[in-house]
């Protein structure tokens, strides 16, 4: 069996909405089926056969080959299987996933892996605004599961993050882990104004001392920490980071005192300024 | 144009008409059959039954506390309808145009909303205005301004204290007045925390009590038609209905209004001290006919409640599903937005047990009004499922299978026999609506009525039947066709137009100079602030 592929033939004159082409939605479908499935959201109408060239067979491991900014809410309820896609996804990709793979090889818009709550979504290039954040009138973000992003990440990374782990290992924007609930955020090569604003609990991982941090963070030195330590081994072991982050006693700042308070700020003790 | 309504089951208590015939319609009015006149239009209605259009007395549609609760709540704008079929924006759930739609399909061809801050008057008549189809009213909210109370306070004369009800009224363009919890919103600016009927509010030494029945009589007074509405003390807390019995006792021989009675029907026993007190309250309603009541019906799922109950909304924040709530401590009533889940738990299941008990222990269609309290109780969306409910044991018998077993033993409701025929439907939606907010125009289908008609297929699936009218005319147009819109028009609201008193309306400028700092003009506005041909349709008041 052959991966199940959607080859880019003509760039996609609007918006598309890509949430349809998941495995579970798929399964039992012949492929004139899935030709008919609708994506275009106006009343042009397009279709799968108007945008891809479709190919393959199995139905577990979908790959879209080319991408385009245009290309919103894929894989979003993600509960198995694969998706890849070769090239850049619009907003909202693994939306309230739950499980299985998502990789995108090019740039994520906004919103990316908003709500997801289980599986793994990995983007080795860029991703946009709100990382994991939720839209507009929910409560919580990212409750569970694991979202690397290799580049940069925009403002409001792991925004109102309840559960699982982000890793954004090329910089992130302002407000870093704003509004976080619970949850691990890690974030190598620097973050943009106020990291963990107004955070309740959680945690924020840096790989050097944050510039600007709010004042309603308190410092509380830099105890030993075997949690540390184990925090950095599981990094390595899963192919996210190459070498340790923390070390053994990293220094750490709690807050966000101007809510619940009870949100941590750690980075190496070494490195930064 | 003439047309004719060929060959349908006409149900109009009213005109004591009942069974199959045809009915006529030239232009906008019901007229008798013409002497060998031809139809230019007819409508086959056999198989259907033909009722008046239907009246909502008592449905949050429009104004400040609506708006809030939109915002409060984007995410379900998203639920409605995830990928719009056209238009994005035209099918955003919950928006004053899908408002309009829904309803005329169901058939209902005029809305109250029932809380209009005199304040937001503007407001609120602008997103009416933008509700179309249906024709639309509003009660303008009185009892915690501090201009009335100050009146009460200060012994002003009963002439002097109509003249401001006639003035908030005229100005306001509202059908009738309401009173929410009286006293209690200006009681909680000074941190009282629950009141009752004989309860004083601080700083005006004025009781709840005394509030209502100072505005109980200049509506009598002023021949208002719709008596006055009260949203009484206590909503929803156990033992509200000894509240709710007090003030049916304090109307007094005069007519008096009770809204969405559901919510005092609680009582204290049982372990968990909550309990159904339908039964008693019926009793009250039924051996006092000057007061009617609407029900707002608990239906289970998620909803929003929205009050200017500002005191009951602050304490019910920890009760928010969703985890979120707007409280608004405003000049006035102020009001709070608590999203809520009715749950079939315990509790779930006595509300919604206790207004099905009101429904159908209250003999007296004319004086029992169906409502939900939109969206308080349910969405209106949920009214053909309620409806069914009212026509049939085995339907109220199947959801409360679903529900707490535990409050089904202490309610009364799986001993009811009792199942609402055609004719009470009609009596209880069309004509005794019509009959109480006085327009003598609908609710009916006599000669010379509005040719406001719904038209339902007769189907043993009453929700499907009222969820989807079969035919929907609105003042002769036809509007919906097999459950879907088939032309758009603009409705009027429905208002009264006392003609204010010149010493009243300058003691008011006086007044809002001295305490706003701002002209009488801020606060009033001309009708064509409303930018629609004839924004207004005016009622006359009793003389």
């Amino acid at each position: 069996m052959t991966a199940m592929t959607f080859t880019l033939v003509a760039n996609p004159p609007e918006r598309l909405d890509l949430s349809l082409l998941t495995p579970e939605k798929l399964a039992g479908m012949s492929r004139r089926d899935i030709e008919k499935i609708q994506l275009g959201t106006s009343k042009r109408a397009l279709t799968v056969a108007d945008i891809f060239r479709v190919s393959g067979d199995d139905l577990q491991n979908i790959v879209f080959d080319g991408g385009s900014d245009r290309f919103d809410r894929v894989a979003a309820q993600l509960t198995g299987g694969s998706v890849r896609v070769a090239g850049d996804v619009g907003a909202q990709a693994g939306r309230n996933m739950r499980g299985g793979n998502l990789l995108v090889e090019g740039s994520a818009g906004p919103h990316a892996g908003s709500g997801m709550r289980g599986g793994r979504l990995e983007i080795m290039s860029d991703a946009g605004d709100r990382l994991g954040g939720p839209l507009a009138g929910e409560l919580a973000g990212m409750n569970g599961g694991m979202l690397i992003v290799r580049g940069r990440a925009g403002a409001f990374a792991g925004d109102r993050m309840r559960r699982g782990l982000i890793a954004v290992l090329g910089g992130s924007g302002d407000h870093a882990g704003s509004r976080m609930i619970a949850g691990s955020l890690v974030i190598a090569g620097g973050t943009g104004a106020m990291p963990g604003y107004l955070m309740r609990r959680g945690s924020i991982f840096l790989d050097r001392a944050p510039e600007n941090l709010s004042p309603s963070f308190v410092e509380c030195g830099a105890p030993e920490s075997a949690f540390a330590a184990l925090f950095d081994r599981y990094l390595v072991a899963e192919g996210i980071l190459g070498l340790p982050l923390l070390g053994k006693a990293p220094r750490k700042y709690s807050g966000d005192n101007a809510v619940l308070g009870m949100g941590e700020v750690l980075f190496p003790r070494s490195r930064g300024s | 144009m003439l047309t004719k309504i060929a060959g349908g089951e006409i149900i109009d208590p009213v005109n004591g008409r009942l069974g199959k015939g045809d009915l006529w319609i030239r232009d906008e009015q019901i007229v008798e059959p013409p002497a060998g006149g031809d139809a230019d239009r007819t409508i086959d209605a056999s198989g259907c039954i033909v009722m008046a259009g239907a009246i909502d007395i008592h449905s949050h549609i429009g104004g400040g506390n609506v708006n809030t609760a939109r915002l409060l709540l984007p995410e379900q704008h998203a639920a409605h309808m995830a990928r719009p079929a056209a238009t994005p924006l035209s099918n955003a759930g919950w928006s004053t145009f899908e408002t309009g739609c829904l309803y005329a399909k169901m058939g209902f061809t005029t809305v109250v909303e029932p809380a209009m801050s005199p304040g937001a008057a503007l407001h609120t008549h602008l997103e009416l205005a933008d509700i179309p189809i249906i024709d639309k009213a509003t009660l303008a909210i009185l009892g915690n301004d501090d201009f009335l109370l100050s009146m009460i306070r200060d012994d002003s004369s009963q002439q002097t204290i109509e003249d401001y009800v006639a003035w908030t009224v005229g100005s306001t363009r509202a059908l009738g007045v309401k009173v929410i919890n009286a006293g209690a919103a200006a009681a909680f600016k000074e941190n009282v925390r629950t009141f009752a009927l004989d309860d004083v509010v601080p700083s005006y030494g004025v009781s709840s009590r005394k509030i209502v029945k100072t505005l109980q009589a200049a509506v009598d007074r002023l021949g208002i038609p719709h008596p006055l509405h009260v949203h009484c003390n206590n909503l929803g807390a156990p033992g509200a209905a000894d509240t709710a019995a007090a003030t049916i006792a304090a109307s007094e021989g005069v007519p008096l209004h009770l809204a969405h009675l559901q919510f005092y029907g609680y009582g204290t026993e049982g372990k968990r001290k909550f309990s159904s007190a339908a039964a008693r309250l019926a009793e009250l309603v039924n051996s006092t006919p000057q007061v009617t009541i609407d029900i707002g019906q608990v239906m289970f799922g998620q909803t929003v409640t929205i009050s200017s109950d500002v005191m009951r909304q602050f304490s019910a924040r920890g009760s928010a599903s969703p985890k979120k709530t707007v409280i608004h401590d405003g000049d006035g009533n102020g009001g709070g937005i608590v999203p809520y889940r009715y749950r079939q738990d315990f509790y779930g299941t006595m509300q919604w047990a206790i207004g099905l008990e009101l429904f159908l222990l209250i003999d007296d269609p004319w004086r029992v009004f169906f409502t939900t309290d939109h969206p308080n109780g349910a969405p209106f969306t949920a009214y053909p499922v309620l409806f069914e409910l009212l026509m049939s044991r085995d339907a109220r018998n199947e959801m409360a299978s679903g529900g707490s077993n535990g409050a089904m033993a202490l309610s009364t409701l799986s001993s009811i026999a009792r199942e609402y025929t055609l004719e009470e439907i009609a009596i209880m939606t069309r004509a005794a609506p019509a009959k109480l907010l006085g327009l003598d125009d609908r609710g009916h289908m006599g000669s010379g009525a509005l040719a406001d008609i719904a038209i339902y297929r007769k189907s043993k699936d009453i929700a499907k039947m009222f969820g989807a009218a079969a035919f929907v005319f609105k003042n002769g147009d036809l509007v919906v066709k097999d459950g879907e819109i088939t032309r758009y028009r603009w409705g009027r609201a429905l208002r009264l137009n006392p003609q204010p008193d010149k010493a009243m309306v300058r003691r008011l400028r006086e007044y809002h100079e001295r305490r706003y700092g701002l002209s009488l003009d801020w606060f009033t506005f001309p009708d064509s602030a409303i930018a629609r041909e004839q924004p207004f349709g005016e009622v006359a008041c009793r003389s």
